[in-house]
């Protein structure tokens, strides 16, 4: 089993080093792909001693994270960990995904509703999880949480076409069409800045992509 | 007798005409392009002259008026424009998408062969 953990990052030279610190306890590969950014986030992950693709121009998340699965893939990658650079997730949880992925297509990790997830995002988590219901009759707890693990399998099977932020109702509308197997656990967030990430904006172009997504199939 | 509406469909036209040909001069369009153009203004600059011209047609599709055949012209035209720069859009996001991949990878070899 080869696993690679692929950390898509923007602007994050602050953080990027020490998220790829903590990653390295349980993945042997990893690769980060700088989405454009103005820093200097290309300099600061390459003092790690690993791969490390830079995009030319910000493509957005979901191209990022595209970039990273496929080169995972070009070196023969059977497991792939998807991971934000901003120490939102706990790179602790990795080995929870990866035992639950020994028995499904791909793991979801879901944020847990309290207090400390700001009152507009649980809104927005809980109309596009409704709708992921509604739309593919997939029951998920956070539809927008990015902390993911799937088998290289699955990804050809669910490789998606959006760049932006959209990627991850996307990943969930294929995984639906295709009718994969899933597991979903919950994982601790850390809430740094509250403007980034999916905004009400957003999520209303995450439903309405959703609606468009289901038309497709 | 001209009416007000038909003197900003002529003024319309005829800087359309003066578009066209801006673009023929910097040869941003081509020969076959900037005829195209000049024929499609032409016409609308004649019909807006002569609007009677289109008498039988508006009362072959039960049309009130001349100008209610315009604004369904105009907004066919535009649904089609939107849709067909939606396609392109999309088209040349898949590309620019590859390109920046490839070029990504392409930096990360170079890289490991220092």
């Amino acid at each position: 089993m080869k696993t690679f953990a692929i950390i898509p990052a923007y602007n994050e030279e602050k953080n990027i080093r020490e998220v790829i610190k903590k990653v390295k306890k349980y993945v042997k590969h990893i690769v980060v792909v700088d989405d454009g950014s103005k820093d200097n986030t290309y300099e600061t992950a390459k003092k790690e001693k690993i791969p490390v693709l830079r995009h030319v121009i910000n493509l957005g998340k979901g191209g990022a994270l595209k970039t990273g699965c496929e080169f995972a893939i070009k070196n023969l990658a059977t497991n792939l960990i998807l991971i934000d650079s901003d120490m939102q997730h706990d790179p602790n949880e990795i080995p929870r995904f990866l035992k639950e992925l020994k028995n499904v297509d791909i793991v979801f990790g879901y944020r847990k509703i309290d207090k400390t997830m700001p009152a507009i995002l649980r809104f927005g988590n809980w109309f596009i999880n409704a709708s992921a219901k509604l739309l593919y009759g997939l029951n998920l707890y956070d539809t927008t949480c990015g902390y993911r693990a799937l088998t290289t399998s699955t990804y050809k099977k669910i490789r998606w076409e959006t760049t932006g932020y959209f990627v991850e109702g996307e990943m969930i509308a294929n995984v639906g069409r295709e009718h994969l197997s899933f597991a979903q656990i919950p994982i601790q967030t850390i809430y740094s800045d509250k403007y980034k990430g999916t905004n009400v904006l957003d999520g209303m172009q995450i439903v309405l992509n959703m609606i468009l997504w289901r038309l497709r199939k | 007798m001209i009416i007000g509406i038909q003197i900003i469909g002529i003024l319309f036209s005829l800087f359309m005409i003066y578009y066209t040909f801006i673009h023929y001069k910097k040869n941003e369009f081509t020969v076959k392009e900037s005829v195209f153009w000049f024929v499609i203004w032409t016409l609308f600059l004649f019909l807006t002259l002569v609007p009677q011209i289109l008498d039988p047609v508006i009362s072959t599709l039960r049309i009130a008026r001349t100008l209610d055949l315009f604004v369904i012209l105009g907004f066919m035209f535009l649904i089609g424009c939107v849709i067909y720069t939606y396609g392109l859009v999309r088209i040349n996001q898949k590309r620019l998408d590859g390109i920046v991949r490839k070029v990504a990878f392409d930096i990360e070899k170079k890289e490991q062969k220092k």
